[in-house]
Protein backbone atom coordinates (compact mmCIF):
# COMPACT_ATOMS: atom_id res chain seq x y z
CA UNK A 1 0.00 0.00 0.00
CA UNK A 2 2.65 2.24 0.93
CA UNK A 3 4.62 1.50 -2.19
CA UNK A 4 1.74 2.35 -4.33
CA UNK A 5 0.83 5.26 -2.36
CA UNK A 6 4.40 6.67 -3.50
CA UNK A 7 4.27 5.22 -7.00
CA UNK A 8 0.77 7.55 -7.04
CA UNK A 9 2.49 10.08 -5.92
CA UNK A 10 5.54 9.88 -8.26
CA UNK A 11 2.94 9.57 -11.58
CA UNK A 12 1.50 13.18 -10.29
CA UNK A 13 4.78 15.24 -9.97
CA UNK A 14 5.51 13.81 -13.18
CA UNK A 15 2.80 15.72 -14.81
CA UNK A 16 3.00 18.77 -12.67
CA UNK A 17 4.08 21.76 -14.02
CA UNK A 18 6.01 24.09 -11.46
CA UNK A 19 6.38 27.64 -12.83
CA UNK A 20 7.97 30.26 -10.81
CA UNK A 21 7.02 33.81 -11.37
CA UNK A 22 9.23 35.93 -13.08
CA UNK A 23 11.57 38.78 -10.93
CA UNK A 24 11.31 42.33 -11.91
CA UNK A 25 14.83 44.70 -12.05
CA UNK A 26 12.66 48.26 -10.94
CA UNK A 27 14.18 51.75 -11.46
CA UNK A 28 13.17 54.44 -9.34
CA UNK A 29 12.75 58.13 -9.93
CA UNK A 30 14.84 60.37 -7.80
CA UNK A 31 14.84 64.33 -8.14
CA UNK A 32 18.77 64.64 -8.55
CA UNK A 33 19.83 62.59 -11.99
CA UNK A 34 19.87 64.28 -15.24
CA UNK A 35 17.80 62.17 -17.69
CA UNK A 36 20.53 61.61 -20.21
CA UNK A 37 22.56 59.78 -17.16
CA UNK A 38 19.72 57.53 -16.98
CA UNK A 39 19.00 56.62 -20.78
CA UNK A 40 23.06 56.58 -20.98
CA UNK A 41 22.87 53.65 -18.23
CA UNK A 42 19.91 51.96 -19.67
CA UNK A 43 22.02 51.21 -22.99
CA UNK A 44 25.41 50.21 -21.65
CA UNK A 45 23.97 47.71 -19.05
CA UNK A 46 21.18 46.19 -21.02
CA UNK A 47 22.38 47.29 -24.42
CA UNK A 48 18.86 48.99 -25.34
CA UNK A 49 18.60 51.14 -28.15
CA UNK A 50 18.49 54.68 -27.68
CA UNK A 51 14.97 54.56 -28.58
CA UNK A 52 14.30 52.03 -25.95
CA UNK A 53 16.40 53.52 -23.07
CA UNK A 54 14.55 56.49 -23.02
CA UNK A 55 11.14 55.51 -23.39
CA UNK A 56 12.19 53.63 -20.19
CA UNK A 57 13.79 56.96 -18.61
CA UNK A 58 10.81 58.85 -19.70
CA UNK A 59 8.70 56.50 -17.70
CA UNK A 60 10.91 56.50 -14.45
CA UNK A 61 10.61 60.08 -14.94
CA UNK A 62 6.75 60.46 -15.38
CA UNK A 63 5.29 57.43 -13.51
CA UNK A 64 7.85 57.28 -10.48
CA UNK A 65 9.14 54.14 -11.80
CA UNK A 66 9.71 51.19 -14.62
CA UNK A 67 10.40 47.84 -14.93
CA UNK A 68 13.09 47.87 -16.85
CA UNK A 69 13.84 43.97 -17.08
CA UNK A 70 12.29 40.91 -16.17
CA UNK A 71 13.06 37.16 -16.36
CA UNK A 72 14.67 35.00 -13.90
CA UNK A 73 16.25 36.36 -10.21
CA UNK A 74 20.12 35.39 -10.08
CA UNK A 75 20.17 37.72 -13.57
CA UNK A 76 17.45 40.16 -12.13
CA UNK A 77 19.62 40.79 -8.91
CA UNK A 78 22.88 40.85 -11.51
CA UNK A 79 21.51 43.57 -13.25
CA UNK A 80 20.14 45.57 -10.25
CA UNK A 81 23.49 45.71 -8.61
CA UNK A 82 24.70 46.99 -12.09
CA UNK A 83 22.11 49.59 -11.54
CA UNK A 84 23.26 50.34 -7.85
CA UNK A 85 26.78 50.67 -8.63
CA UNK A 86 26.25 53.18 -11.53
CA UNK A 87 24.29 55.16 -8.55
CA UNK A 88 20.55 54.52 -9.95
CA UNK A 89 18.17 53.55 -7.40
CA UNK A 90 17.06 50.02 -8.25
CA UNK A 91 15.12 47.01 -6.35
CA UNK A 92 14.29 43.49 -7.49
CA UNK A 93 10.45 42.18 -7.11
CA UNK A 94 8.81 39.32 -7.83
CA UNK A 95 6.12 39.49 -10.12
CA UNK A 96 2.75 39.64 -8.73
CA UNK B 1 21.77 69.18 -28.42
CA UNK B 2 24.78 71.67 -28.09
CA UNK B 3 28.42 70.12 -27.71
CA UNK B 4 30.05 69.72 -24.41
CA UNK B 5 33.01 71.93 -24.03
CA UNK B 6 34.84 69.81 -20.41
CA UNK B 7 34.42 66.66 -22.25
CA UNK B 8 35.12 66.25 -25.98
CA UNK B 9 34.45 63.23 -27.93
CA UNK B 10 37.96 62.79 -29.89
CA UNK B 11 37.79 60.45 -33.47
CA UNK B 12 40.38 58.13 -31.76
CA UNK B 13 37.92 57.25 -29.18
CA UNK B 14 39.03 59.30 -26.63
CA UNK B 15 37.72 61.49 -24.52
CA UNK B 16 39.63 65.13 -23.51
CA UNK B 17 39.03 66.52 -20.32
CA UNK B 18 39.44 70.08 -20.51
CA UNK B 19 38.64 70.83 -16.85
CA UNK B 20 39.95 73.36 -14.84
CA UNK B 21 42.27 72.70 -11.69
CA UNK B 22 39.46 74.02 -9.28
CA UNK B 23 37.08 71.84 -10.51
CA UNK B 24 39.68 68.66 -10.65
CA UNK B 25 39.90 69.84 -7.29
CA UNK B 26 36.18 69.57 -6.73
CA UNK B 27 35.98 66.12 -7.81
CA UNK B 28 38.68 64.79 -6.00
CA UNK B 29 36.85 65.41 -2.82
CA UNK B 30 34.07 63.56 -3.89
CA UNK B 31 35.52 60.67 -4.94
CA UNK B 32 37.65 61.05 -1.89
CA UNK B 33 34.62 60.88 -0.03
CA UNK B 34 33.19 57.86 -2.18
CA UNK B 35 36.50 55.89 -1.45
CA UNK B 36 36.36 56.53 2.13
CA UNK B 37 32.60 56.00 2.57
CA UNK B 38 32.72 52.72 1.05
CA UNK B 39 34.24 51.17 3.84
CA UNK B 40 33.38 53.04 6.39
CA UNK B 41 29.92 52.32 8.24
CA UNK B 42 29.51 55.73 9.93
CA UNK B 43 30.42 57.70 7.05
CA UNK B 44 27.16 59.55 6.09
CA UNK B 45 27.50 58.45 2.29
CA UNK B 46 27.95 54.45 3.53
CA UNK B 47 24.31 54.01 3.64
CA UNK B 48 23.30 55.35 0.24
CA UNK B 49 26.43 52.86 -1.18
CA UNK B 50 24.62 49.79 0.62
CA UNK B 51 20.91 50.21 -0.10
CA UNK B 52 18.56 47.21 -0.27
CA UNK B 53 18.49 44.74 -3.52
CA UNK B 54 15.44 43.24 -2.79
CA UNK B 55 13.64 44.34 -0.16
CA UNK B 56 11.04 41.70 0.48
CA UNK B 57 13.48 39.46 1.61
CA UNK B 58 14.93 39.65 5.37
CA UNK B 59 18.64 39.93 4.03
CA UNK B 60 20.42 40.24 0.87
CA UNK B 61 22.58 37.66 -0.59
CA UNK B 62 25.72 38.92 0.88
CA UNK B 63 27.77 37.90 -2.25
CA UNK B 64 25.72 40.06 -4.40
CA UNK B 65 26.45 43.09 -1.70
CA UNK B 66 29.92 42.18 -1.79
CA UNK B 67 30.21 42.22 -5.75
CA UNK B 68 28.24 45.77 -5.90
CA UNK B 69 31.14 47.06 -3.02
CA UNK B 70 33.31 45.62 -5.81
CA UNK B 71 32.25 47.15 -8.32
CA UNK B 72 31.73 51.04 -6.42
CA UNK B 73 35.13 50.83 -5.44
CA UNK B 74 36.47 50.07 -9.09
CA UNK B 75 34.61 52.59 -10.58
CA UNK B 76 35.76 55.28 -8.21
CA UNK B 77 39.43 53.48 -7.70
CA UNK B 78 39.59 53.82 -11.57
CA UNK B 79 38.64 58.02 -11.39
CA UNK B 80 40.78 58.60 -8.45
CA UNK B 81 44.01 57.39 -10.81
CA UNK B 82 43.05 59.38 -13.57
CA UNK B 83 41.61 62.72 -12.46
CA UNK B 84 44.79 64.76 -13.64
CA UNK B 85 44.72 63.17 -16.85
CA UNK B 86 44.13 64.72 -19.92
CA UNK B 87 42.24 62.00 -21.65
CA UNK B 88 39.84 59.11 -21.01
CA UNK B 89 39.41 55.93 -22.53
CA UNK B 90 35.40 55.04 -23.02
CA UNK B 91 36.02 52.78 -19.68
CA UNK B 92 37.47 55.20 -17.53
CA UNK B 93 34.87 58.12 -18.43
CA UNK B 94 31.97 55.35 -17.69
CA UNK B 95 33.88 55.37 -14.58
CA UNK B 96 33.90 58.86 -13.77
CA UNK B 97 30.01 59.02 -14.72
CA UNK B 98 29.38 55.78 -12.30
CA UNK B 99 31.33 57.38 -9.67
CA UNK B 100 30.40 61.05 -9.78
CA UNK B 101 26.41 59.83 -10.15
CA UNK B 102 27.11 57.60 -6.91
CA UNK B 103 29.03 60.61 -5.55
CA UNK B 104 25.20 62.74 -6.58
CA UNK B 105 23.04 60.81 -5.21
CA UNK B 106 24.81 59.80 -2.02
CA UNK B 107 24.82 63.80 -1.08
CA UNK B 108 21.50 64.54 -1.66
CA UNK B 109 20.47 61.44 0.39
CA UNK B 110 22.47 62.76 2.85
CA UNK B 111 21.13 65.86 2.96
CA UNK B 112 17.57 64.61 2.50
CA UNK B 113 16.57 65.22 -0.44
CA UNK B 114 14.20 62.84 -2.19
CA UNK B 115 11.58 65.01 -3.84
CA UNK B 116 11.74 67.97 -6.12
CA UNK B 117 9.97 69.75 -3.00
CA UNK B 118 13.21 68.57 -0.98
CA UNK B 119 15.64 69.78 -3.40
CA UNK B 120 13.98 73.83 -3.83
CA UNK B 121 14.41 74.18 -0.03
CA UNK B 122 17.80 72.38 0.26
CA UNK B 123 20.39 74.90 1.88
CA UNK B 124 22.81 76.60 -0.85
CA UNK B 125 25.97 74.40 0.51
CA UNK B 126 24.08 71.45 -0.76
CA UNK B 127 22.60 72.90 -3.74
CA UNK B 128 26.16 74.02 -4.97
CA UNK B 129 27.58 70.28 -4.78
CA UNK B 130 24.44 69.04 -6.53
CA UNK B 131 24.09 71.89 -9.50
CA UNK B 132 28.54 71.29 -10.17
CA UNK B 133 27.86 67.40 -10.16
CA UNK B 134 24.64 67.36 -12.56
CA UNK B 135 26.75 69.87 -14.68
CA UNK B 136 29.81 67.59 -15.29
CA UNK B 137 27.42 64.54 -15.07
CA UNK B 138 25.36 66.20 -17.79
CA UNK B 139 28.59 67.08 -19.95
CA UNK B 140 29.85 63.22 -19.95
CA UNK B 141 26.78 61.59 -20.61
CA UNK B 142 25.82 64.16 -23.56
CA UNK B 143 29.47 63.24 -24.84
CA UNK B 144 29.02 59.32 -24.28
CA UNK B 145 26.08 59.37 -26.07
Amino acid sequence: MKHERSTSTATLSQDEVVTEKSWNVVVWDDPVTPMPVVALIFRKIFGYSNNKATQLMMTVHHQGRAIVWSGVRERAEGYCIKLQANGLLSTVEQDS
Amino acid sequence: MARSKVFIQRKDGRIELRIAPAAREFLKSVVDQLITAENDSEHPWHGSLHAPITPSADNDDPLRSFERQKMTATSAELMRLTLDESFLSQDEAFAWLASMQLGLRARTTEAAIFTVEDLNQADDTSLQTIRALQFFLFELATTLS
